[in-house]
């Protein structure tokens, strides 16, 4: 993760009280990267045709809002990315916290965990169509496996790492089964857990938009994809700038949430 | 007491034996369960019969052309990643004017699924292995920036004032002090840049290429021919703990003076 905005280590001290400067910088790099491309794409330097002037792109971006369009399709996804997440993540967060504590499971489960952890969730797919049929839930559990997984093997992560003498304390004090779990072990290893989630919504995205580009009618892979096999470019861009929005509404918003629901949660290292 | 919480601390078997126990048996469950026709053996066939086929298909040179393929595009794109995306991420994690530049590409382009822009890539490069490569590239060398980047500007400052004070400036410091503190940061993106990488090729031969084992896949399920499916879902499966249990390894005997802590296991 990216944490933007800490000052640079290498010089302690030198580059205090310069912050303004610095957003200075940004935007005038993306000002001038911007005009370049307009500049270069109208003088016929760079193919129009691959490379539309920002200005055509954000003209179009406008009208297919608009029109509702671009709408559509992103509801569609984050239908589908909602839907998987919370496939992923309630059971995930469970059985985290069961194999963390439960070792002759965690023995029984690992193995299977290691092997299918790796597979690439795309090719889930064809399984999910064979049990579950060609449809919609098909295409939400192809993209919660993985994400399940990842939430597992954090959540797990999570509960190992507690302070052993902490458990201790709390037994003694008369804690089990379901208060040990929600009054010592959850809150214990949330940060792990927030790490797994924070993984498995990026995942989620990136499975979701790859299953709607090879199967699926409608959502911002499909469009993607259609836009592609009609080479209506300027629609591709307006697309991929929706997904850009939507990648970063995920990975910061997130973030967001957590600083404000758990500020004194610091995030776990990811054990993967 | 504890013990009840953390499971008993006796190894009975050593962990890689009881690990192969867990996959035998899950294995036979899968081979009992499809020939006692509790799974539909036109969709999940028997064990014996997906491991037939495996060597069949392995002997007979198609699924390792497939593997081949795969294992050469996951290659090429990592290759292509690491190099720029190390240099990338060590400047904007030592220099402040290079992350401000820098910045919003990164923050704009690192949570984009790179899948998302194959279509784009098709169209400049054509469909062929260039734009498959590309795409794969993408994703390992945003991971690698980010991580880099992260790693060297989270060094300790204390590590960085006790290197200059014994006289460390410039490429020395750099190399001395910097580097070495900032290498299990910078280890772990090319690992997961890595992985990513395979999931967006996977992921592009299922979508778009002639061959390859996610073209594979997406090639017996068309046909439903499903124990080449899950021929491919196992050599998969092997490519996938090879890279992430492999490296973590490689990354842990590199930095044997880290305490290395596996909570999972």
């Amino acid at each position: 993760m990216p944490r933007f905005g800490r000052l640079c280590m290498v010089e302690p001290g030198a580059r205090r009280g310069r912050r303004e400067g610095g957003i200075l910088l940004s935007l005038t790099s993306v000002v001038a990267l911007l005009s370049l491309w307009e500049v270069a794409a109208g003088t016929g330097w760079i193919h129009e045709a691959f490379f539309p002037r920002p200005t055509v792109i954000g003209a179009q971006f406008t009208a297919l809002v608009r029109e509702g369009i671009l709408g559509q399709h992103l509801s569609v996804t984050l239908g589908r990315l909602l839907w998987s997440f919370l496939v992923s993540a309630l059971p995930g967060v469970a059985l985290g916290l069961v194999l963390g504590v439960w070792r002759t499971a965690r023995e029984v489960v690992d193995p299977l965990v290691a092997f299918v952890y790796p597979i690439p969730s795309v090719l889930f797919l064809p399984l999910a169509a064979i049990v579950l049929g060609r449809g919609e839930a098909a295409r939400v559990a192809t993209a919660a496996v993985t994400s399940f997984l990842l939430v597992v093997i954090n959540t797990t992560a999570g509960v190992r790492q507690l302070d052993r003498s902490l458990v201790e304390a709390a037994m003694h004090y008369g804690a089990r089964g379901w208060r040990l779990f929600t009054k010592v072990l959850l809150p214990g290893s949330l940060p792990w857990i927030f790490t797994g989630l924070r993984l498995a919504l990026g995942l989620t995205l990136i499975v979701v938009i790859a299953v709607e580009m090879v199967g699926a009618e409608t959502g911002l892979g499909a469009w993607l994809w259609l836009s592609w096999q009609t080479l209506r470019v300027r629609d591709m861009y307006a697309g991929l700038l929706v997904i850009a929005l939507l990648g970063m509404a995920v990975t910061y918003g997130l973030e967001a949430v957590r600083r404000r629901l758990l500020p004194w949660v610091q995030e776990g290292e990811s054990k993967l | 007491m504890t013990s009840r919480v953390f499971g008993r601390r006796e190894v009975l078997l050593p962990q890689e034996l009881r690990a192969v126990t867990g996959v035998v048996v899950a294995a036979l469950a899968w081979e009992a369960l499809s020939r006692g026709g509790v799974l539909n053996p036109a969709y999940f066939p028997p064990t014996s019969q997906i491991l037939q086929v495996l060597w069949r298909d392995f002997r007979g040179g198609d699924l390792a052309l497939h593997t081949l393929a795969t294992l050469g595009r996951l290659g090429s794109a990592f290759l292509l990643a690491s190099l720029p995306g190390l240099g990338i991420g060590i400047l904007m994690g030592l220099f402040t004017a290079a992350r401000r530049a820098l910045d919003p590409y990164v923050a704009f382009l690192y949570p984009l699924p790179k899948v998302a822009l194959l279509p784009l890539l098709l169209i400049l490069l054509g469909v062929g292995n260039p734009a498959f490569v590309v795409t794969g590239s993408l994703t390992a060398f945003f991971q690698i920036v980010v991580n880099t980047m992260d790693a060297v500007r989270h060094v300790d400052p204390l590590l960085v004032e006790v290197g200059r004070n014994y006289g460390a400036r410039g490429i020395r410091l750099f190399w001395k002090v910097i580097l070495p503190a900032a290498l299990p940061g910078i280890l772990t993106g090319l690992r997961l840049g890595l992985g990513l990488s395979l999931v967006t090729v996977i992921a592009v031969e299922f979508a778009i290429a002639k061959s390859g084992l996610g073209h594979l896949v997406w090639r017996s399920w068309q046909m439903l021919a499903t124990p080449q499916m899950f021929a491919a879902f196992l050599v998969v499966g092997g490519i996938g703990i090879l890279l992430t249990r492999g490296l973590k390894r490689v990354q842990d005997r590199l930095l044997r003076w880290q305490p290395t802590v596996d909570v999972w296991a």
